[in-house]
């Protein structure tokens, strides 16, 4: 375990909204083919912390490595281009456009086809299209019953779960090296839940190092290889599964909510 | 010297007239974050009201009541309709659009804009209608050394300073003032607070066109002639006013009204008058891109 | 794209059917496929032939004066898709827009007549337009671009009213403070008058088979044709990268950036195509009238191409066209309303805008959205498949399912 190279390193992460601090101080190491889950009761600043990995938002200090390259200071779509991609928590589809077109959305940073290129059919783009057309096949594969039959429609058409899928999809035709998935299985029952808890193990399989925060406790458990526990923009815990659930800090800060026993 | 004083009085006075439109867009602004490019228009229509008032109780020169009723009169008219026209634009034209996409109300603001000149235009008159001032008001003329002041260029700048005061109370020191504030921060939150959001923003169209509309009897004494294109040069200059100051903010538009017109008349006296207009929109530009919050405004946060 | 519902199969009253159902995305993918549009340059080139030959073998004179409307009409076309690609593509309210058709009539004049005694062959003119064209949209885009919506709405109007007050001033040298710049006879662009005699394009008069080609009728094609290939291009880049991202950017900025498109690159490229595209329509127009006037900037210019666009539909090319020929011919054909035509316009915008924003075709959502607050909203035109049912299961499975998930899962009794 210890000998795989860490993809994520965070440093001192800090962000203040006038007088409040979203997230105080924050560090995690993240290693290559980890699933580290990032959990707190709701305002505990984790999806600030995804904003401000994914360059959404400028820290107000601290640094964020990914495979050794500072993010911090760099704009949101070159950070995207170093290997980071993202889901959103309140699923951010195209609308207008077809789950195809979502999906080769994914592809954008690293196909190279201009606007002079595609009026007048230059070959090099024309190759570049194809190989990102190509890529979607790729990204739906782990979902492809559920999605191949809609890749031409448009995305409002879509159910929830749908476009949960179309998103991930989008993410991954990315080819990135670290997945930041926010709240994942958010509305999800239960079947679907037992789905996603396989396609991130599968993503992980394929060499997909991923960091996720997510509500659903028992999920968590399962899936993990580490759970990092946030209060209050503040690390409040760090371990195993079975180590922080029983954490008496972490019960304490979901006082009030039941905690499913694993 | 005296030359530099002259064009510093022509622009102050200039520059109140652009403050009295100005605190019309700041304040539509402020409320709904909307530009409203039909304000201008409504200034002109305002001045039409007041013309035509004119030209009723006026004949060859002599007013059939005393002067000073007649102008009480023009400015009940001028204001009065102006503000009702003001609303009645917000309730057809940009309320149904009050939650859509930002350029919605914008590209409907022009649409009003073209109408109200147009109309004016087909319906009332192409060419100019002149404004009988002087059986109206005294044509005096203050001079202090080489520079003339004209009375109503100051009656223009004291107006405008009063009620900019007047409005500054109105906003920060009575309650309504303080619901209009609210909404203006945050439209859902007012209406949990009980707030009558669709009548605060009425009102508040309703005193900005009233505004205009006081604008359009002022400049129709002062120049005596109206015609239906005087707003859209005006607005937008107003406009640049109240970007300036700082959109969203009634000092700012008092200020930047001020700033405005002395700036346009000193350039024009001094640069060059060919291209005054041109330095005005230079200098409207220049505040977009190297302060887009206006002198006295908040820095914006969000980005582009 | 492969996989598209096929609305040519099947009977003609189910392919009706399903046209209608597909809404405004699938009309505009539909009025865009070869099979619909090479049929409708065709004939629309045919036209002023057919209007010839009608005035040949009757007594009616009108193909000329009807050619020349008929190119009104497309000459609007082109600038409706090009403003549609600004701001039904890239969200962009540029009202200087009509600027560049100006920028680029004034740029030809320039160099097709004798005001300052240049004349360009047609390609190094094409060039100089596009150059000049494309120069003052980055010197306007470049730091505009990065301003909030509305900001770049003023600064986009300041431009084109800064740009009508250069083009009527700059008929003598400029005196500032005092200084004169330049020599005592310069005259740029002749004011109010405009640029006169400026050359046409030197285009063959007449053709093989078709025999003598008069002007305007040549000038119709040269429209069409620039219609055509603008058109091609809009639907090459939408189909492509460039054009997903711009859709992208319009959707959900947020999203597209963390899928790392660069948003002021693609809103210039917008902007600057959309310009230069406006300034080759003027340079086609100050060649068909053989003038560039400054009218060629009216602020009401612009207006009235946005209510084409607007009421065609932003975001649909189909769209742009129908609205061009909504609003150009109608002026014509009702001449008693022509008075009115400001007027007129100006209620359709204010109509259009409260009650369908998305006008004939468009795929631009303006509607307001019912909720305000944190969660964006997905605007539907059709309602969302269900939630997925939790299948029946039996007692076996429950426990399974409650064991993993800590859902509590009630077994159906199965029949």
């Amino acid at each position: 375990m210890s000998d795989r190279r860490l993809v994520l390193e965070i440093r001192g992460l800090t962000r203040r909204f006038g007088g409040l601090t979203a997230v105080d101080r924050f560090d995690v190491d993240v290693k290559e083919g980890e699933i580290v889950s990032l959990v707190g009761p709701n305002g505990a600043g984790k999806t600030t912390v995804f904003n401000l990995i994914s360059g959404v938002l400028k820290p107000t200090s601290g640094s964020v490595r990914m495979l050794r390259t500072e993010l911090v200071g760099q704009p949101a779509h070159r950070i995207t281009r170093l290997g980071v991609a993202r889901t959103f928590q309140n699923i951010r589809v195209f609308a207008q456009l077809t789950v195809r077109e979502n999906i080769l959305l994914g592809t954008h940073h690293w196909t190279h086809s201009g606007m002079l290129g595609s009026a007048t059919f230059w070959p090099a783009t024309v190759r570049a299209e194809r190989a990102a057309q190509a890529e979607v096949d790729t990204a739906i594969e782990l979902f492809r019953e559920r999605l191949q039959p809609r890749l031409d429609d448009p995305a409002f058409a879509l159910s929830y779960a749908n476009r949960r899928r179309t998103e991930i999809a989008r993410a991954l035709a990315a080819r990135p090296k670290l997945l930041l998935l926010d709240e994942p299985a958010a509305g999800m029952n239960p079947y679907e839940r037992i789905e996603i808890a396989g396609l991130i193990r599968a993503m992980r399989d394929r060499g997909l190092t991923i960091f996720l925060i997510e509500h659903h406790m028992p999920l968590v458990m399962e899936i993990s290889d580490r759970v990092v526990v946030m209060d209050h923009g503040v690390k409040i815990a760090e371990g195993l599964p079975k180590e922080v659930h029983s954490n008496p800090r972490v019960v304490e800060a979901y006082l009030g909510r039941r905690a499913a026993s694993a | 010297m005296g030359y530099f004083l002259q064009q510093l009085v022509n622009g102050l006075e200039l520059g109140s007239l652009y403050a009295l439109v100005a605190l019309g867009y700041t304040l539509i602004y402020g409320i709904l974050e909307l530009l409203n490019f039909a304000h201008g228009d409504v200034f002109m229509v305002g001045a039409f009201l007041a013309a035509g008032a004119a030209a009723a109780l006026v004949h060859n020169e002599i007013a059939a009541i005393p002067g000073g009723f007649v102008v009480v009169l023009m400015l009940l008219v001028a204001m009065g309709g102006a503000g009702v026209l003001g609303v009645a634009i917000e309730r057809v034209a940009y309320r149904p659009l009050r939650n859509a996409n930002r350029l919605a109300p914008l590209i409907t603001a022009i649409g009003v804009s073209l109408f109200l000149e147009n109309a004016v235009f087909v319906w009332v008159s192409p060419a100019p209608v002149l404004v009988p001032t002087n059986a109206l008001v005294s044509q005096g003329v203050i001079q202090a050394g080489s520079v003339a002041t004209p009375l109503t260029g100051l009656v223009l700048f004291a107006g405008a300073l009063a009620l900019m005061i007047a409005l500054d109370l109105f906003v920060f020191r009575t309650r309504f003032g303080s619901a209009m504030r609210a909404t203006a921060q945050d439209r859902e939150a007012a209406t949990f607070m009980g707030i009558d959001v669709d009548r605060v923003i009425m009102v508040t169209f309703f005193i900005a066109s009233a505004l205009a509309g006081l604008g359009g009897v002022l400049f129709g004494l002062r120049y005596a002639s109206v015609d239906f294109f005087m707003g859209y040069g005006l607005g937008i200059k107003a406009f640049t006013a109240a970007v300036i100051g700082g959109i969203g903010n009634i000092r700012g538009a008092m200020v930047g009204g001020l700033l405005l017109g002395v700036l346009e008349s000193l350039s024009g006296g001094f640069i060059s008058t060919q291209f005054q207009d041109t330095f005005v929109f230079l200098a409207l530009i220049a505040v977009l891109l190297l302060r887009p919050q206006g002198l006295l405004g908040q820095p914006v946060t969000d980005r582009a | 794209m492969s996989g598209q519902p096929a609305v040519f199969d099947g009977e003609p009253g189910h392919a009706l059917k399903r046209f209608w159902e597909s809404g405004p995305s699938g009309w505009n993918r539909t009025l865009t496929r070869p099979v619909v549009l090479v049929p409708f340059f065709v004939g629309a080139a045919i036209v002023p032939l057919i209007l010839q030959y009608l005035e040949d073998n009757s007594s009616w004179i009108g193909a000329q004066y009807w050619t020349l409307i008929l190119a009104t009409c497309a000459m609007y076309a082109c600038l409706a898709v090009a403003l549609n690609l600004v701001v039904g593509y890239a969200g962009l309210l540029n009202l200087g827009f009509i600027a560049f058709f100006g920028i680029g009539s004034y740029a030809y004049a320039l160099v097709a007549s004798d005001q300052i005694h240049l004349h360009f062959p047609l390609w190094a003119a094409l060039l100089v337009v596009i150059v000049v064209t494309l120069a003052f949209a980055l010197l306007v885009g470049v730091p505009a671009l990065r301003l909030r919506g509305d900001y770049l709405a003023i600064v986009t109007l300041a431009f084109g009213l800064i740009m009508t007050n250069l083009i009527l001033d700059l008929d003598r040298p400029p005196v500032l403070a005092g200084h004169q710049f330049g020599p005592d006879g310069l005259n740029i662009t002749n004011g109010t008058n405009g640029l006169h005699n400026v050359a046409p394009f030197s285009l063959p008069t007449s053709l093989p088979l078709l025999g003598d080609i008069p002007h305007y009728r040549m000038y119709y094609w040269v429209f069409l044709g620039f219609l055509a290939l603008s058109i091609f291009c809009m639907l090459r880049w939408r189909n492509t990268r460039t054009g997903r991202a711009w859709v992208a950017i319009r959707e959900d900025e947020l999203a597209a950036r963390a899928m790392g498109v660069n948003i002021f690159k693609y809103r210039l490229l917008a902007f600057c195509t959309s310009a230069v595209m406006a300034g080759i329509v003027g340079m086609i127009d100050a060649a068909l009238v053989f003038n560039a006037y400054p009218e060629n900037f009216a602020v009401q210019q612009t207006v009235q191409v946005f209510v084409m666009a607007i009421l065609g539909g932003l975001g649909s090319l189909p769209g742009a066209i129908i609205g061009s020929i909504a609003f150009t011919i109608p002026p014509y054909v009702l001449q008693q309303f022509v008075f009115y035509k400001y007027l007129i316009i100006s209620v359709v915008l204010i109509a259009v805008m409260v009650f369908r924003p998305e006008g004939l075709l468009g795929t631009v959502s303006l509607r307001p959205r019912k909720a305000l607050g944190g969660t964006i909203e997905l605007l539907t035109a059709e309602s969302a498949e269900e939630v997925a049912e939790m299948p029946a299961v039996s007692g076996a499975d429950a426990a399974e399912i409650e064991a993993v998930t800590g859902e509590i899962v009630t077994p159906e009794q199965k029949a």
